[in-house]
């Protein structure tokens, strides 16, 4: 029967190589439930072990101590002890036992939300990130812990390193479907609204057996910020959205269904009268300063508009047509989305006028090329992938099971047949 | 609290780096738990926000700044004002928020750094976006009074016509490099490839 200081030597002299490592495991795993039993002892063991060294060892230690009910005294003590072991501890070592990890993070989340700090939380957790993953393309549970702690923590820019990285491997479904969610709204924090429409695209056309309350708070920001960004939303979604999305979505989104119809009448007094009688319903969603924001971008898409029939057009004129209350806040109001990008204009104040041009992007720089080409070197290995993905799946035998099923029994061409049933 | 990476930053002027470094290191001490608002240079973090033009950010930081602090520290207030005329884009407010303040010692430099920076910036906005436009606006956008704006914009070749003190722009032909290097032909050959296959 093992001792608990038993394990400390164990720990201590079987951790400096790979072999070694292994049979540690054994004894470890055999020893789980003594280390349960005696987890209230555990902390007062960890100063014998060096976290950065001992990596395994310390996991197994550390992680019985995370099922106590954690009062915000205890947190206070575990939660540099665990910051210290993130920061510290080797990648090789704890990916032996990635469950283990993962849920000490994930209390350890807990604790630094029941201190009140998520801040705290936001380095270590993106230092485990890095290191349980097995490539930067790997959505880990740990994702959306940090993308969460960003947002509570109001470190929007933080987040963007994770969210920078093409993810090709996913371990659950509510990862991502959290990820995409999270991610969505720090970009939308960030005002880069493409690529919060594509992470909010996501989370709505995922696969899904039934609808989920992630699925339908982002079809709610989907919605907004299609309004914000493109002036426009189609509520047609396409073809490979789950049947339970494409018939529940709408549903539980009827107030903003309502916006978007009178955003497009284009008039901005009926919007806004639209906005104020519904105002709680939005609010409680937390979407209020959002709302807000499709409101104000009504100003710049009546503006866009007129860049399509006008060359140049007075000052008051636009004032007029977009229901400014001044020529100047007109001025103000071109000036800005000219700063923004959004519209190529000049404004001669001489005359009150303002010239539309064209965009004077001719595409032919060093820049924009270097543009073109990383872009086509991102298409090109993804599309490499997909090859290895549908290789992978042609010789998967579920599939071939099926798809010799059904194929065609009369083809003059193939006269091989798939054997129905695979012993292998 | 180790600064020297933000000290060092100041010293040599990479006011770019700022926000960078601030960041970096808010995290790092959060994560040691240490309690770091008290002592915290929300100044240098907020003006190294601005630099870079990331307002975002700026506002987001002014969130988190707890209560008691936006009480004591006058500077941080007066820090995130600048803050909030560029968020509104009152673009005359700036200089008022930047010039109605008696800034500390180890913040001035950063705050004429970035006045600078934003003089410049404001220049290449009229330029982009008027074809002519009076001194008085001129003024108020590069934060200058009428005389010494319309020298300004003068010697940058704008013409003055005195009469109805309105300012004529010269636009400045963008010189963007259009040359391309060999590597690119290696490039269209991989394209090629890839698209037969």
């Amino acid at each position: 029967m093992q001792s608990i200081e038993n394990l400390v030597t164990q720990i201590q002299g079987l951790s400096s190589n790979a072999s070694d490592i292994t049979a540690l495991k054994d004894y470890l795993k055999a020893a789980e439930d003594l280390l349960r039993s005696e987890s209230t002892r555990l902390l007062s063991f960890l100063d014998q072990l060096d976290p950065s060294k001992h990596s395994l060892g310390y996991l197994y230690f550390l992680e019985p101590c995370m099922y106590c009910s954690i009062t915000k005294e205890r947190a206070n003590t575990l939660v540099p002890i665990i910051a210290r072991f993130i920061t510290s501890c080797s990648a090789e070592q704890i990916r032996y036992v990635p469950e283990k990890f993962i849920n000490v993070c994930k209390r350890y989340k807990d604790q630094v939300l029941l201190l009140e700090a998520p801040i705290r939380g936001v380095g270590p957790m993106l230092t485990a990130i890095r290191k349980i993953q097995s490539s930067t393309e790997h959505l880990t549970t740990l994702h959306p812990e940090f993308l969460q702690l960003c947002l509570l923590a109001k470190c929007y820019k933080a987040g963007l390193s994770v969210l920078e990285d093409d993810i090709y491997e996913i371990n659950l479904p509510r990862d991502f479907f959290l990820y995409c969610y999270y991610g969505g709204m720090i970009f939308i924090g960030q005002k880069r609204f493409r690529k919060a429409l594509e992470l909010l695209h996501n989370v709505v056309t995922a696969p899904m057996s039934s609808i989920n309350a992630i699925a339908v708070e982002a079809y709610k920001k989907y919605i907004l910020v299609s309004l914000i960004h493109h002036g426009q939303f189609s509520s047609t979604l396409p073809k490979y959205t789950s049947s339970a999305a494409q018939r529940n979505l709408k549903n539980f989104s009827q107030p903003y269904m309502e916006l978007v119809n009178t955003y497009n009448t284009g008039k901005i007094a009926e919007l806004e009268t639209y906005v104020q009688t519904n105002r709680e319903k939005f609010e409680s969603d937390n979407n209020l300063g959002l709302v807000k924001q499709v409101v104000s971008s009504m100003y710049k898409r009546n503006i866009q508009r007129l860049t399509q029939t006008y060359l140049t057009l007075s000052l008051q004129d636009i004032a007029n047509t977009v229901q400014l209350n001044s020529s100047k806040e007109a001025e103000m109001h071109v000036l800005q989305m000219i700063q923004d990008g959004e519209i190529f204009a000049t404004i001669n104040q001489k005359d009150g006028m303002v010239r539309f041009l064209e965009d004077p992007e001719q595409y032919k720089t060093c820049e924009m090329i270097e543009h073109i080409d990383s872009s086509i070197q991102r298409i090109m290995s993804l599309s490499k992938k997909l090859t290895a993905m549908d290789e992978l799946i042609s010789c998967d035998p579920l599939y071939l099971g099926k798809a010799g099923r059904e194929r065609q029994r009369f083809d003059f061409d193939d006269f091989d047949s798939v054997p129905q049933k695979f012993n292998i | 609290m180790d600064f020297s990476p933000l000290t060092d930053a100041l010293a040599s002027k990479s006011y770019e780096k700022i926000a960078d470094i601030c960041d970096d290191l808010m995290l790092k001490v959060a994560a040691e738990g240490i309690v770091f608002q008290d002592e915290w240079p929300y100044v240098i973090h907020l003006l190294g926000y601005y630099y870079v033009n990331d307002i975002n950010s700026a506002r987001f930081l002014w969130k988190s700044i707890p209560s008691t602090i936006k009480d004591s520290r006058a500077e941080v207030v007066a820090a995130w004002k600048i803050g909030q005329h560029l968020w509104t884009r009152d673009y005359a407010g700036v200089y008022d928020a930047i010039r109605g303040f008696d800034w500390s010692q180890e913040a001035q430099a950063l705050v004429a750094a970035f006045s600078e920076l934003y003089t410049k910036r404001m220049f290449q906005l009229l330029m982009s976006a008027y074809s002519t436009i009076s001194t008085q606006d001129t003024a108020l956008f590069l934060g200058m009074n009428e005389d010494d704006a319309a020298y300004y914009v003068q010697q940058q070749g704008w013409t003055l016509d005195p009469a109805s003190r309105m300012l004529t722009v010269k636009k400045q032909p963008l010189v963007t490099e259009q040359k391309l290097d060999p590597s690119k032909m290696q490039c269209l050959t991989e394209y090629v490839f890839h698209l037969e296959h």
